[in-house]
């Protein structure tokens, strides 16, 4: 728990950071105030570092203080939920175009609903998988004209 | 009034009309489903807008919008979970009449109200907006950099108690805001030779990221632990007591709400708060607060929906979105091609009053479908969250997927989501954020075109009235937490002293 209350700041201050940093490498423009483009992106960026500096010795104050939601995420499946999520979202950004929009929207739904809903109710994710699949197709590539692979 | 007929002409075609009681459906369900605000809805149904000429497209989101308004108090009366921030005082006094037996009686009530505050605010935006808008057109760059810097910290400046999160979440939105070819001089900024990055971050699949991936994996916390209550309706219409005693906080709430709604920053969730507590203080029996008083549901109620509607006058007649709701609208206007701002009353007049007068349209069909569809509503309810989150998820990659016809763009919704997830652990307000991607191009845009003008020197910036009048109300807005802060503390001594004497 600790860990992420430190570490939200220290996230904070690295991409602060960053921007300060690739801040100073950017090409002097032709036209106009050569440092025109910089001023902004450093400014906010030493804005930022200052605050999140200012962020994590608030949160090492109250480093012992218990905030119940980090706790959450750390318990049950939860953290297991969000990783099976955003690895099938991955894969579903890989088969998307070469399978075609039903194929790979009925593989990753059905997957995803399979992993959240569980085995025991298969009819139900089964019936949603393929009717919600069908029922976007149908309104997003028929009714609104999206083109859909 | 050639204007005013000419959008109630547009909102009457049958399309039109259809689009503004799908979209208040729509915004219904995903309003009533705990967790998701108006501002999710907007996000999740944006993509339905593709493809659609930009007047019906605005229709729709404004549907979806006040739609989710009322659909937020739907769960808070039968829950106790509000939707978002503004159907939280819902639950004061809706929970506790559902828990009586009330719960028809209790979602009628805030039906109404919320159509009486939703068309007494319509009147309001009829008078008020044009002459914002003409007031608009004195505005140049710098007055427009110091509105928008205005708007931030009056948005941030409501985080009482995190500001420095706020702060943090505006700058991080800001310097997104800056990745990309810059306009002024093409220069590549924080590109990493990424070409997919050269046209920026779009702030959709941000605001997709955080409101309705991000959403979803927060409440994946609570995923396996939430047990749904099945609640009896009972008859769905109010007595001619509650009516009477409804009345008049309505009608008071209604311009509160209203004025409340047009400033930047101030939205639904003040706008509800302040009219309870403000009825709190009025009623002859304030003690019944929190127990099921049924004017304790129907003031705030007809608040928010009037919020509501204000926040649409600084969106559509300067460009200013005062919420994140708005902010998402503005982000969708933007895509279809429209640039809210002083000139599209002269533009663009149909579409404006087509807006306008489609609000009318939308709360009539809103109510109706809130008392007559009441038990298709409840049903909805019973949706399994287990099946409804991935659904979301879902549609959310679909939206991103139409808006940029680009797989890679996927990769940034999950990282976005993920940002999103962890923010809202840790207490960080997400409307900052939001909101400074948004604007913060223009803002930077219109803080080098002041600089421009004036050779570099910042005088300009205090060279007129409305300037200084913006900075000074930036500057209260700063200090108003802090005062607010001193006045709790100070209140507090004040009430040991008075217990210790």
């Amino acid at each position: 728990m600790k860990a992420v209350k430190i570490g939200m700041p220290l996230f904070m201050i690295i991409i602060a950071s960053v921007f300060l940093i690739s801040s100073f490498a950017i090409p002097k423009a032709n036209l106009g105030n050569p440092n025109g483009p910089l001023y902004f992106p450093i400014g906010l960026s030493i804005f930022m570092l200052v605050l999140s500096i200012i962020y994590l010795f608030n949160e090492l104050k109250t480093l012992h203080e218990h905030n119940g939601k980090i706790q959450v995420l750390f318990e049950g499946r939860t953290l297991k939920l969000i990783a099976v999520t955003i690895a099938l979202g991955v894969i579903y950004a890989f088969i998307f175009e070469p399978f075609g929009f039903l194929i790979s929207t009925i593989i990753f739904l059905g997957c995803l609903l399979f992993y959240v809903n569980g085995w025991k109710k298969w009819k139900v994710n089964i019936i949603v998988t393929v009717s919600f699949s069908f029922i976007t197709w149908y309104g997003f590539s028929e009714l609104l004209g999206v083109s859909l692979p | 009034m050639d204007a005013f007929l000419q959008g109630f002409q547009i909102v009457l075609q049958p399309m039109n009309i259809f689009w503004v009681v799908i979209g208040g459906f729509l915004g219904t369900i995903v309003g009533m489903l705990p967790g998701l605000g108006p501002a999710t809805a907007v996000a999740v149904l944006i993509p339905i807008t593709f493809g659609m000429d930009p007047t019906s497209a605005i229709i729709l989101m404004a549907a979806i919008y006040y739609g989710a308004m009322y659909g937020g108090s739907r769960s808070s009366i039968l829950l106790n979970t509000p939707g978002d921030g503004s159907a939280i005082a819902a639950t004061f006094d809706g929970y506790p009449m559902a828990q009586k037996g009330q719960a028809g009686e209790a979602m009628a009530i805030s039906a109404v109200a919320s159509f009486i505050g939703g068309v007494l605010a319509v009147f309001g935006f009829i008078f008020l907006a044009k002459p914002l808008a003409n007031f608009a057109l004195k505005f140049g760059p710098s007055e427009y950099f110091l509105l928008m810097l205005l708007t931030l910290s009056a948005i941030v400046s409501l985080s009482i108690g995190k500001m420095v999160k706020g702060f943090i979440a505006m700058a991080l939105g800001l310097l997104i805001s800056t990745i990309g070819i810059d306009p002024q001089t093409g220069v590549h900024r924080f590109t990493m030779d990424i070409p997919h990055l050269s046209e920026g971050i779009e702030f959709l699949i941000v605001i997709i990221g955080v409101y309705a991936v991000g959403e979803v994996f927060y409440n994946f916390l609570t995923i396996d632990k939430v047990k749904k209550e099945k609640k009896k309706v009972g008859r769905i219409w109010f007595t001619k007591e509650q009516w009477k005693r409804s009345k008049w906080p309505i009608l008071r709430s209604a311009p509160l709400g209203f004025i409340v709604g047009v400033l930047p920053g101030a939205g639904g969730s003040i706008a509800s708060m302040m009219s309870y507590s403000s009825e709190k203080q009025l009623s002859k029996k304030p003690e019944e607060f929190g127990e099921g008083a049924v004017e304790g549901l129907a003031a705030p109620e007809s608040s928010n929906n009037a919020a509501s509607v204000g926040a649409m006058i600084p969106l559509l007649t300067m460009g200013i979105p005062g919420s994140g709701t708005t902010a998402v609208m503005l982000g969708a206007l933007i895509m279809l091609g429209v640039r809210p701002g002083p000139l599209l009353f002269e533009n663009d007049p149909g579409m404006v009053w087509a807006l306008i007068n489609s609000m009318f349209i939308g709360n009539i069909a809103l109510v109706i479908i809130n008392i007559l569809l009441v038990g298709l509503l409840v049903k909805i309810l019973d949706t399994p969250a287990k099946v409804l989150y991935p659904l979301i998820i879902m549609l959310a990659f679909i939206g991103t997927y139409t808006l940029s016809y680009s797989t890679v763009d996927y990769f940034l919704l999950l990282l976005f989501g993920v940002i999103g997830l962890f923010m809202k652990i840790m207490d960080f307000p997400i409307a900052p954020l939001v909101l400074a991607i948004i604007v913060g191009g223009d803002m930077e845009q219109n803080f080098r075109m002041a600089l421009t003008s004036s050779n570099g020197s910042l005088s300009i910036f205090f060279s007129s009235g409305i300037s200084i009048t913006l900075i000074v109300l930036t500057v209260l807005s700063l200090f108003y937490p802090i005062v607010i802060n001193k006045f709790k503390k100070k209140s507090r001594n004040d009430d040991k002293e008075a217990i210790s004497a």
